[in-house]
């Protein structure tokens, strides 16, 4: 029984193993996280016949902004509680058009779907334009309401 | 728990030469702090956090270097009971009194540390001692208040935090133990003014759910909420005194102060969100936002 057991248990951590050692998982740094809607996208059969889907339609689920060297992600997790380790730096991969996380040094990944894609550069720019709109609006509320006219 | 440090800049820029100088004085929130506390999946305090253990998310932005990482340094209790008296607890009013007694008689109470007990119930607030009440001649007082009438829950909690305000002092942690069902039904504070009032004095709300488990209530989720957004704890009047106590007690040992600079935001109000970096199985509790005096950008409810 114990042999059977540890056959199971390699089995199913090999495809991570290898994964780890052949160096598949990209890099990422995760730069936002908010609480958003559930993505709620089946296919097929079950999308057809099958019943109510999880999560709960009120159930709000983590959004997370992935950055790597060349895309941008936005990816959602399955529901409340599937959150991703907040490191600096993350280990993700593709798998059946979704991006699975490897959460912590633990033989266990997260899969989350994926909202959007934007190429870096792409992304780097548009955050550049919403700095500029963010110190924009910001001096437009200083001059307006903070400026102090001293006259003599 | 959580504060903001304005800080003022006088910029004098020189409209021209030959103008008469035009001072502008810019004002910004240059930092956040924050007090928290962590468990484990047990939810058992852990007292050894590391900076590289958490992550704070605030309004959306993750951010992961902190200008300082210190254990909290409150050592004192300022503590206000509120007992709801009215006509909706009194099914459950005896075991409710009966908690109450236990938990301030088994509390051993530093000198500087301060009780007040106020009763909710009719359309008033009583105040039944101020600061000062851990004698043991409260008991009689306590457990002959008055009973009966509606319900002014959130006045009676907005004005607790408000009198916090007044008193703030970094070295007393603010907490209001609130014995309700958390029906309210007489107050000219709405939900998200008393939300406010909370996330400004620093309180922590330990809220003790007086319904039976199996009357769950908008009540119930109007307590859940008080205790989430100020970082403190819900509990069922089951739980008994000693393990609120117990809770309230840790909580004074084992926290944490971390500060930040916040990103920059329009948002008057900002979330805050503590999460682990790679443990998962570590909880972190934090009061849920703070107010940016400096903003006027659109308002949000915490």
């Amino acid at each position: 029984m114990k042999r059977v057991f540890s056959l199971v248990l390699l089995l199913c951590s090999y495809p991570l193993s290898v994964a780890a050692q052949t160096g598949i998982y990209q890099h990422g740094t995760v730069v936002r996280m908010h609480m958003g809607d559930c993505m709620i996208g089946r296919h097929g059969f079950m999308a057809t016949f099958g019943g109510p889907s999880v999560p709960a339609p009120q159930e709000s689920c983590p959004e997370y902004t992935l950055v790597s060297d060349k895309v941008v992600f936005v990816i959602v997790g399955k529901s409340s509680n599937q959150l991703i380790p907040l490191a600096e730096i993350i280990d993700f991969r593709f798998r059946n058009g979704e991006v699975a996380v490897r959460v912590d040094d633990a033989p266990r990944e997260a899969k989350f779907a994926i909202r959007e894609m934007v190429l870096r550069p792409e992304w780097d720019r548009m955050q550049e334009r919403l700095q500029e709109q963010m110190r924009a609006s910001y001096d437009q509320r200083s001059d307006g309401q903070f400026a102090l006219r001293a006259r003599e | 728990m959580l504060t903001l440090k304005g800080l003022v800049l006088a910029l004098v820029t020189l409209s021209s030469a030959t103008e008469s100088p035009v001072p502008t004085y810019h004002s910004w929130v240059s930092e956040v702090r924050l007090t928290f506390f962590a468990t484990d999946e047990q939810n058992q305090s852990v007292q050894d956090i590391h900076p590289g253990d958490f992550a704070v998310v605030d309004n959306e932005f993750v951010i992961r270097k902190f200008r300082s990482f210190n254990r909290a340094n409150e050592t004192t209790l300022d503590t206000v009971v509120l007992i709801d008296s009215s006509e909706s607890v009194l099914p459950h009013y005896r075991k409710e009194i009966a908690e109450v007694l236990h938990l301030i008689s088994q509390t051993q109470w530093l000198p500087e540390d301060k009780l007040s007990i106020a009763s909710i119930g009719g359309s008033e607030i009583r105040t039944i001692c101020s600061r000062d009440c851990s004698s043991s001649f409260m008991s009689e007082r306590i457990a002959n208040l008055p009973t009966g009438g509606l319900t002014p829950l959130y006045d009676a909690v907005a004005d607790s935090a408000r009198r916090f305000l007044e008193h703030r002092d970094p070295a007393v942690r603010p907490v209001i133990i609130l014995f309700s069902d958390g029906k309210d039904t007489n107050s000219n504070t709405s939900f998200r003014d008393v939300a406010e009032t909370i996330l400004q004095s620093e309180a922590q709300v330990y809220a003790i759910d007086v319904n039976s488990p199996k009357d769950r209530s908008d009540g119930t989720d109007a307590l859940q909420r008080l205790a989430q957004i100020s970082g403190g704890r819900y509990f069922t009047i089951q739980d008994g005194a000693a393990e609120i106590l117990s809770a309230v007690v840790d909580d004074l040992h084992s926290a944490h102060v971390v500060t930040y600079v916040p990103p920059a935001s329009t948002a008057e109000f900002h979330t805050v969100l503590i999460l682990p970096t790679h443990n998962l199985n570590l909880q972190f509790r934090c009061r849920r936002g703070y107010y940016d005096p400096g903003s006027l950008g659109k308002k949000r409810s915490p």
